[in-house]
């Protein structure tokens, strides 16, 4: 192994102290040399570069989320709001129903009251008239029963005495 | 056929000559700066490219780089709370070089860029000092008051000494867990493929128990995986935990 890294070292340019790669200082120089560009380089590119793209990403992606976010919750106020609206206006609509179906009802009812009043009063009137003509009738009926009462006095008594009476004279006689 | 297990772990440069050289140090092109280049590369075009602002719905590419940004960015919050997330870009940063070199290094044949103590030291030191700039910037002297934990007098001398010695090792926790578990874990891996080839090579009785090994690296294969994202977050974890005493101090945990 010694005369292996012996060969070696003769062959390679950075000359080896010891066994122990790490710990060669001659690569030092170089080492750090190629460190401070690298990183440097990869500082700069994060730094300007990937950092704010990928920043931006992230940003724009959770803008993009929130703002779609807001707009669903906004949609959704304004469709619960149209559904209250909805409801509001059947609630009012039902109950101008009912007020009509009410008042409809109310005024039905005072016409059949009224209706059945103006009835009762035309059968009472027919009523009155009725019985008026019933009186009248037997009033008539009267009349003519005494009429035939001094027609038959009168007969009778021609037939029985011979003499004409009046017909003043007989319905007199009669009395009433 | 002897492997070394240490091999992996060897920085070889790509092109013989060196580079240029920075105060007298030769810049090689190696191995290791391959696969950094090629970690910050696919992690910077996956990261843009995946994701497009507009898109409602993300692909699975846009997906999981959208999870790695609020993965880390809840990371931030919970740890340091709002003000903490100006260290976004840097947390970020450095939790996916970590991750995507860790998990680069799990495809046989590549480097492990964080299995350099020198590359996870860096970081580690970078966190450090962004963490004394943030906590004098924000408090000023004050930030000494972070050494100082609310005790009675007379204990106070030995858990200031004690905060400053968890300040100061700080560095060396951070980038030794992250070295040595990416170390261990593919050095392990390397031991018991070599017991796969010897066993094999010997022949014999012996050849059929190569089996158990290669059975074994299945196991720790997959452990390993784990360990590449935990260890990434472990990492920008205690990064932000660090952060948040430097903004915060003692006031509120």
């Amino acid at each position: 192994m010694q005369e292996h890294a012996a060969t070696t070292e003769t062959t390679e340019a950075p000359k080896k102290e010891g066994g122990f790669p790490p710990f060669d200082t001659t690569t030092f120089p170089t080492q750090f040399f190629w460190l401070v560009v690298t990183f440097a380089f990869l500082f700069t590119v994060m730094w300007r570069l990937a950092g704010p793209k990928i920043n931006a990403a992230i940003t724009n992606r959770r803008g993009t989320i929130n703002g779609a976010i807001a707009e669903a919750s906004k949609a959704r106020a304004e469709a619960e709001a149209a559904q209250a609206g909805y409801e509001t206006a059947l609630a009012g609509a039902r109950s101008r129903g009912n007020a009509l179906a009410e008042e409809t009802r109310q005024k039905l009812n005072t016409e059949i009251a009224k209706a059945k009043a103006e009835a009762d009063s035309k059968a009472a009137d027919a009523m009155a008239a009725a019985e008026a003509r019933i009186a009248q009738t037997r009033e008539t009926a009267k009349g003519h029963v005494k009429t035939a009462a001094r027609d038959a006095a009168i007969a009778i008594v021609e037939r029985l005495t011979g003499d004409k009476v009046s017909a003043e004279d007989a319905t007199a006689a009669l009395g009433n | 056929m002897a492997l070394n297990p240490m091999e992996q772990f060897t920085i070889k440069p790509l092109i013989a000559e060196p580079l240029f050289a920075i105060a007298g140090h030769p810049i090689y092109f190696t191995n290791q700066a391959l696969l950094m280049i090629i970690v910050v590369v696919a992690s910077s075009l996956f990261l843009t490219l995946a994701v497009k602002p507009g898109r409602l719905v993300p692909t699975r590419g846009q997906s999981m780089a959208e999870i790695s940004y609020e993965f880390v960015a809840n990371m931030i919050h919970t740890a340091t709370g709002e003000d903490g997330l100006k260290f976004f870009p840097f947390v970020f940063t450095l939790f996916m070089f970590v991750l995507c070199s860790n998990f680069f290094g799990m495809i046989p044949g590549s480097f492990t860029v964080t299995s350099q103590i020198a590359v996870t030291l860096a970081l580690a030191c970078l966190v450090m000092l962004i963490v004394i700039i943030t906590g004098f910037a924000k408090h000023g002297l004050r930030f000494f008051m972070l050494f100082v934990p609310k005790a009675p007098i007379y204990i106070l001398p030995l858990l200031v000494v004690i905060e400053l010695i968890s300040f100061c090792s700080r560095p060396i926790s951070l980038s030794v867990r992250l070295f040595a578990n990416m170390l261990a874990g593919h050095t392990l891996l390397a031991v018991f493929a070599g017991f796969v080839v010897s066993l094999g090579a010997a022949g014999g009785l012996l050849a059929p128990l190569s089996v158990a090994p290669l059975l074994l690296i299945v196991g720790i294969l997959l452990l390993e995986f784990l360990v590449a994202f935990l260890q990434a977050y472990v990492f920008a974890i205690l990064t932000c935990i660090y952060l948040n005493e430097a903004l915060h101090l003692h006031d509120h945990h």
